[in-house]
């Protein structure tokens, strides 16, 4: 009797546990706003919705939401920070980098998230058709893009020694790795393998906003440019001029083009842009916010620059005259979607014009100064309605076109890594500190340190830090 | 410490009286009625004796004139038996060590206090009840040893923090697990809008029976994976057979700001021009550059003549008041407890206030002998209306000190000053306007339910079954206007939070209780069971900006420019076994067990489950056969235990998985994105409690000791590990470092004083704690704010330049360059960083006194906390020597450097600051030491004849004062020294003191 309770109570106890939680699977639970890594990147829809994802890393404030288009200029003689400013890129403009940099910390972070981004996409198994293949070249193009731009801050130009230190190559998914930098060489045939299959492997154009075929093709013809392959650039920038169906904007259309926010459909000048709208921006951390008076407005036009544009010159009327930090300057007015509640500006990486300058220039290295004058004055004419074109020759040809190179893409971070692949002496005027008005060639602090914080996760580049750090 | 009342039930018969002997004979059990056996009955004076028998019965020859008998027996007081007249006698002696038999509420049942081997303090509710705060968990402050109850806010409704035996997590949860009627709730602040709450403050505390907090592994372990912080257990107040009793309590009072430092009070208008003219006059300007900024608008023009006390506009006299009714009562076949609450405080601040609403119903149905099913239910529904804090614009308590005197709080015409000229963009508002148009109300509900269904299979094996469920839901609403202020911007924000909390329990276990070997020596107390738990959250976030300009219309519907939708979840399951077993033999020994092994839902797969336990053991040396002749001690008791527990909580609850996250979207179409790496080996805290007391009661129980010693280990803590960034991840969160607490506490509890009328009670406690990190991924500091966390430190150790005053020779500041304060700098960059001082406490604890005299009662106690170092977070921008220059100064700014020789500790002031004089040094840090009177009250209780008289059972009325007064240490502590565990300002309402009296009846 007493026994057979004593079971009783067993089996109670028993019963209610196997009713409640016993199976395994009670302690399954499963996220509610992300889902296992494992099932992200199962189906073609699942690829184009992670792609969406890997450009919307580029817009973080330390790649193209910022900071990458502004180094360009400021490291360089287009654009220096007023006296009254939000005490920002300080060190940059002043060059006294330091290695607990944080703009370098963070830009280094943020271009391999968005490589993590491309190499899941990339090795994904999702079985291959039109689409599969188009989104898969895109983050082949993504990749090479972010390699590129590391490697033209944190590396010595191509240009100066190819058997440099570049920066370390992560292709796959491994949180413990530990890679350590792969020369400049060894980067930039990564890069050129990435383009190649993105070239092949897209087929479609749906927008400015999304690499297409030849906005590949035109950043490969840019990265033949830094390593001073001029054959090369020439033949792939006169591909994407004859072949892409672009059209560079003319003076008409200058001012509409840089006041519309929107990405394009209609082939006019943008290659690839990083789109930022009303609810997905940088905010207050945008590139734009920190030109334009209505947000920071730190950021403003060189004097001497303004002053080497013609009054025709439609590309003067991205800046305008004013007063701020108790003297006159020139306020940058290329962004002005900094209060437009239902759109922001979107930062232009490659465009068609840049494209013809690239064979500009490439034509004038490869003695070809017919086809030379042809590119450049094809954009300079399209700028300056008064301006009959470019006669000049020999090195005075390079120089105009450079010249034009730099007025066509200021503020959108072109200029200094063109004085760094040509290992040029960066000449600023008096805008900037005195004591940073010459940055001859080569100088330590022209490269970006190896982040500290890398260092201590990673310990094996301590060996690898760039000289002067 | 509860008496028992002795019976003696004299039994009178007629009985043939013997000339020269006659027999005695009787039976002599213990309170509960159970057979003493083997006590020794004596004839007094004499050596006629015998012993007991099993049954308790004896049978005795006495002489025929014998007038008393002395019963003895090991564990029981000697008790002496008048027998004239008398052959039969029953006899019911008492436990030797008062209390002894008190019974606990423990982890899944309730022991005697003899059987246990843990540090376990018990609360009654007593010291809860009607007290003018609105959760029990602040009235724990300074009533239990070693348990740090802390307010950040004087903001009624606010959380508070709680650590038992110190920090025991860097960055998982540090507060313990509070367990109603057996359920595990969810504590804390839910909110996400407000500035802070607490889901506790949903309990009304006058519904609390009692509340024992579990200290130790032997006491804590069984509750496994969240046991580390400690546990505290509530137990709800339930119905008594018998007539229906009404209780109904009311208390009324007023309350304002509990401490000020008037050397910290805001300057006047005159005090504020005059040094921010010297300041400009030491910044190089000329005085007539000087007189002309000062008549600006930015300066507040001081021309215009105003005198704003905007310390005075901004802050009040709130009221507060509770009603509480209840009525309980039953019969064998079951018993009710229904009760009603109504609580509204006021705080110190304008737009700070409380109002809580409870209803709680609790019966218990004894169906059949062996079947007793019962049921509780408790609802709480609160609106609470909470400012802003730090050095947020809207902030009203920053705003009283900031704003400019110069600056007038109305127009002539009596309206709001909202005038760009005196409240540029920028610049703080005037709070004054805001308070009346903007909304900060979150509405929350909190109601726990569970039933309950006991099956008696035998007389000693019991089968439970609990079902609880805890619902908490929080609805937040806030609104900017768009004229003025946060929401100009914007046209007006409106913003409508929803968040939800569920959880259920499902508890069923076996208790077997059975006495063995001869005379029941030994006491088997073993339970076996199962628990489920199941948790669900989630929340909804909606913002919609530019409305329309009529300030009824708040709710995010009128808005035209949507900005946040949003709505996310999360679940936790966890599923255990767990047993405990306890061993009594004869009450001198006592050994316990616990086991549990939890799985959870939180963990990595390939560490989900864990197992806990606890070894306890204790020795009641004034039950030995030797000590009976020692008189001195009425309790001696040895206790020691050892186990493993964890911590689950704030770990999130899928850090454990590798994970892909949306909402990273382009072009408005969605994204994706990596965003965890995950470590399936991710598992809980560790935490290994080790746990050595004695327990001793000399002088008949007048004066009573315990001393613990403790020291808790915690390994496997969670922190970030770093990876290489190229990985494209910076961290992920793991189980690296480790920590130690050690300490001690001493209760004292003393009865000096015992007559027929008057008895006095004192109450003491104290107790100190050593925090040590041990170890941390690779051993690297971790900066965190003010503090580092630094291996061989305390895990709130300031990290700051040290503070050297100032030049005698021109105003500057000085640091010292390094920790050897040997010499001094006045360039803040050129001082080294160091280590110094701690934001916890050495020691601290709590002294109350009880004084009875008739009906009459004063009672009054005292907290204490020694040790600490508060930092004042916001002292730079109003004792900043001339930083933000157009915000309002602090009197003791007025101690400034003035001249060559001026021997002082403030530096000269100067426009825009004196070399970073302000940043963060340990000028900033004032000693935290404190004493404050909590609680004093004054009562009086109606004789109980007069109360029956009026048809009452008592009336009791009283008035009471809290936090009356305070003592500190340190004259340059600028603020309350009540600043939460971290010791640190940052602009809360500020803690009130209130008068309030009230009335106790019952019928």
């Amino acid at each position: 009797m007493k026994y057979n309770k004593l079971v009783l109570g067993a089996v109670l106890l028993a019963a209610t546990a196997l009713s409640t939680s016993c199976s395994k699977s009670y302690l399954d639970t499963k996220p509610y706003t992300s889902i296992e890594a494992g099932q992200a990147l199962k189906s073609e829809a699942d690829l184009l919705v992670a792609l969406r994802g890997t450009y919307a890393g580029m817009r973080n404030s330390n790649l193209y939401g910022r900071t990458i288009p502004l180094l360009g200029d400021l490291f360089a003689d287009v654009t220096y920070i007023s006296s009254q400013n939000s005490n920002r890129y300080i060190d940059e403009q002043r060059y006294t980098i330091t290695v607990t940099n944080g703009n370098a910390s963070a830009t280094w972070a943020a271009a391999y998230t968005v490589i993590l981004r491309a190499n899941n996409i990339i090795n994904s198994a999702v079985t291959a058709n039109t689409n599969v293949n188009q989104y898969k070249g895109e983050a082949y193009a993504a990749r090479a893009l972010m390699y590129f731009e590391l490697v033209r801050l944190f590396a010595k130009p191509y240009t100066d020694d190819p058997n440099a230190l570049g920066v370390p190559l992560s292709l796959q998914y491994n949180p413990s790795a530990l890679p350590l930098r792969s020369t400049v060489a060894q980067v930039y045939t990564q890069i050129e393998s990435d383009l190649a299959q993105a070239f092949n492997l897209m087929t479609t154009f749906s927008s400015s906003g999304q690499f297409s075929k030849y906005a590949a093709k035109a950043l490969l013809a840019k990265v033949y440019l830094t390593k001073g392959e001029y054959a090369n650039a020439k033949a792939a920038a006169v591909d994407v001029i004859t072949n892409s169906g672009f059209t560079v904007a003319t003076a008409a259309q200058h001012a509409g083009y840089w006041a519309s926010a929107t990405q394009r459909t209609d082939k006019l000048e943008t290659l690839f842009e990083v789109v930022s709208d009303a609810t997905n921006n940088a905010g207050t951390d945008a590139l734009a916010y920190i030109y334009n008076q209505a947000g920071y407005g730190d950021m403003l036009a060189a004097d001497d620059f303004y002053a080497s544009f013609s009054a025709t010159d439609v590309r003067r009327n991205l800046m305008t005259a004013g007063t701020r930090g108790g003297g006159p300057c020139f306020f940058v007015t290329k962004y002005n979607n900094v209060t437009n509640a239902n759109d922001k500006d979107d930062t232009k990486v490659l465009r068609l014009s840049d494209v013809y300058l690239i064979a500009a220039e490439a034509s004038a290295r490869t003695a070809d100064e017919v086809s030379a004058r042809t590119y450049v004055n094809y954009v300079a004419t399209r700028r300056d309605a008064a301006f009959t074109g470019y006669v000049s020759t020999g090195a005075q040809l390079v120089d105009d076109i450079l010249n034009e190179r730099k007025k066509e893409l200021a503020f959108e971070g072109d200029r200094f890594h063109t004085l760094n692949r040509l290992k040029m002496t960066i000449n600023r005027g008096a805008n900037y500190p005195a004591a940073a008005r010459t940055i001859a060639y080569p100088f330590n602090f022209r490269l970006y340190p190896i982040p500290q914080d890398e260092i201590q996760a990673n310990p094996g580049l301590a060996a690898q830090q760039n000289a002067g750090y | 410490m509860q008496k028992f009342l002795l019976l003696l039930a004299m039994v009178f018969t007629v009985a043939t009286v013997s000339a020269q002997n006659r027999t005695v004979t009787g039976r002599v059990t213990d309170e509960k009625g159970a057979p003493v056996a083997n006590a020794s009955v004596l004839e007094k004076g004499t050596s006629r004796g015998v012993t007991t028998g099993a049954d308790g019965n004896f049978s005795l020859s006495v002489t025929a004139n014998a007038k008393t008998l002395v019963i003895s027996s090991l564990n029981f007081s000697q008790q002496e038996v008048d027998i004239a007249g008398k052959n039969s006698v029953s006899v019911s002696l008492q436990s030797k060590v008062n209390g002894l038999n008190e019974v606990v509420v423990v982890a899944y049942g309730t022991q005697k206090k003899a059987d246990l081997t843990g540090a376990i303090v018990k609360v009654g509710g007593e010291q809860l009840e009607n007290r003018p705060q609105t959760s029990f968990d602040k009235m724990l402050q300074g009533s239990v040893a070693g348990l740090q109850s802390m307010a950040t806010s004087g903001q009624p409704g606010s959380s508070q923090s709680i650590r038992i035996r110190g920090f025991g997590s860097i960055s998982a949860s540090n507060q313990p697990l509070y367990v109603v009627d057996g359920i595990p709730i969810t504590s804390g602040d839910g909110t996400r809008l407000t500035t802070t709450a607490n889901l506790l403050s949903l309990i009304n505390p006058n519904d609390i029976e009692n509340v024992t907090v579990l200290k130790d592994a032997s006491a804590s372990s069984i509750y496994g994976s969240l046991a580390a912080n400690g546990v505290i257990l509530v137990t709800t107040k339930k119905g008594k057979a018998g007539k229906p009793r009404i209780r109904f309590d009311v208390e009324v009072g007023q309350n304002q700001i509990g401490y000020m430092n008037d050397r910290f009070r805001p300057m006047n208008s005159d005090q504020y021009v005059n040094i921010t003219r010297e300041g400009m006059l030491n910044s190089g300007m000329t005085l007539a550059q000087a007189e002309a900024a000062l008549k600006t608008g930015t300066y507040g023009d001081y021309t215009r003549g105003y005198n704003t006390d905007w310390f005075n506009l901004l802050t009040r006299k709130g009221t507060q008041q509770q009603y509480n009714l209840s009525i309980s009562g039953g019969n064998d076949k079951s018993t009710y407890f229904i009760s009603g609450g109504y609580y509204n405080e006021d705080g110190t601040t304008i737009q700070s206030n409380f109002k809580r609403y409870t209803a709680s119903i609790r019966g218990k149905n004894f169906a059949t002998p062996k079947l007793t099913i019962s049921h509780d239910l408790s609802f709480g529904f609160s609106k609470q209306q909470t400012p802003s804090n730090g050095t947020g614009f809207a902030n009203p308590v920053y705003t009283a000190y900031v704003l400019l005197p110069t600056k007038p709080a109305f127009l002539a015409d009596g309206s709001y000053n909202i005038n760009t000229p005196d409240f540029p963009a920028g610049s703080p508002f005037n709070t004054l306007y805001l308070v009346n148009v903007d909304k900060r109300n979150t509405n929350t509900v909190k109601v726990i339910g569970n039933v309950a269904a006991e099956y008696k299979i035998l007389d000693d094996l019991k089968f439970t079954s609990r079902f609880g469920t805890d619902y908490n839901n929080i609805e937040e609403v806030q609104f900017n206007n768009g004229v003025y202020g946060d929401g100009a911007a914007d046209f007006g924000r409106a913003y409508s939070y929803y968040t939800r909390y569920f959880s259920y329990t499902w508890t069923n276990f076996l208790d077997y209780k059975k006495r063995f070997l001869k005379n029941d020596a030994l006491t088997a107390d073993v339970k076996l069971g199962y628990e489920a738990y199941s948790y669900n959250y989630f929340d909804e976030s909606v913002r919609n900006d530019n409305l329309p300009p009529n300030f009824d219309l708040y709710l995010a519907s009128n808005g035209s420019n949507p900005k946040t939708a949003s709505s996310s979840g999360a679940d936790k399951k966890r599923a255990s076994a767990f047993s405990q077993v306890s061993l009594n033999y004869e009450d001198k020994y006592v050994l316990s067990g616990s086991f549990r092994r939890d799985g959870s839902s939180v963990f990595g797969v390939n560490k989900r489950y864990g197992n806990f336990w606890s070894v306890g053991a204790s020795w009641n040396v004034d039950r030995e056969r030797f000590m009976e002749s020692v008189d001195l001690f009425t309790q001696l008791k040895l206790r020691a235990s050892y186990g493993v527990n964890g911590n689950e909580n704030g770990f999130g609850n899928y850090s454990s998985l590798q994970t892909y996250g949306y909402g990273v979207n382009y072009t408005n179409q969605p994204g994706s994105a990596p965003n965890n790496v995950g470590d399936p080996n991710l598992t809980w805290e560790q935490n290994k409690p080790l746990n050595i007391g004695v327990d001793v009661a000399i002088l008949k129980n007048k004066l009573r000791f315990s001393l613990e010693y403790y020291s808790r280990k915690t390994t496997n803590l969670l922190l970030g590990a770093q990876t290489s960034r190229t990985t494209g991840f910076a961290s992920y969160t793991t189980n690296i470092g480790s920590m130690v607490n050690k300490g001690w506490e001493l209760t004292i509890g003393a009865t000096p004083i015992k007559t027929r009328d008057f008895t006095w009670d004192v109450n003491f406690n104290i107790a100190a704690n050593k925090n040590r990190v041990l170890s941390l991924y690779q051993d690297k500091d971790v900066a965190n704010g003010a503090f580092v966390i630094r291996v061989g430190e305390d895990v709130q150790t300031y990290y700051t330049r040290l503070w050297a005053g100032v030049d005698p020779a021109n105003g500057d500041p000085l640091w010292y360059t390094d920790a050897t304060r040997k010499t001094t700098t006045n360039t803040y960059n050129s001082a080294q960083l160091t280590t110094y001082k701690s934001a916890s406490p050495k020691f601290f604890g709590g002294f109350s006194n009880s004084l009875t005299y008739k009906g009459f009662n004063l009672s009054f106690d005292f907290y204490y906390n020694f040790g600490n170092y508060v930092r004042d977070a916001l002292a730079s921008l109003y004792f900043g020597d001339g930083t933000s220059p157009t915000r309002n100064k602090l009197v003791a700014q007025l101690d400034r450097w003035q001249k060559p020789g001026d021997i002082t500790n403030v530096p000269k002031y100067i426009l825009n600051g004196n070399r970073n004089s302000s940043s963060f040094s340990s000028r900033y840090l004032a000693k935290g030491d404190y004493i404050r009177l909590r609680n004093i009250q004054l009562g009086y209780e109606l004789p109980k004849n007069v109360a029956e008289r009026l048809h009452m059972n008592a009336l009791h009325f009283y008035v009471r004062g809290t936090n009356l007064w305070t003592w500190i240490a340190d004259k340059n502590l600028s603020s309350d020294p009540e600043q939460g565990v971290g010791s640190t300002t940052n602009g809360e309402v500020f803690i009130p003191k209130s008068i309030t009296v009230g009335l106790n009846l019952t019928f």
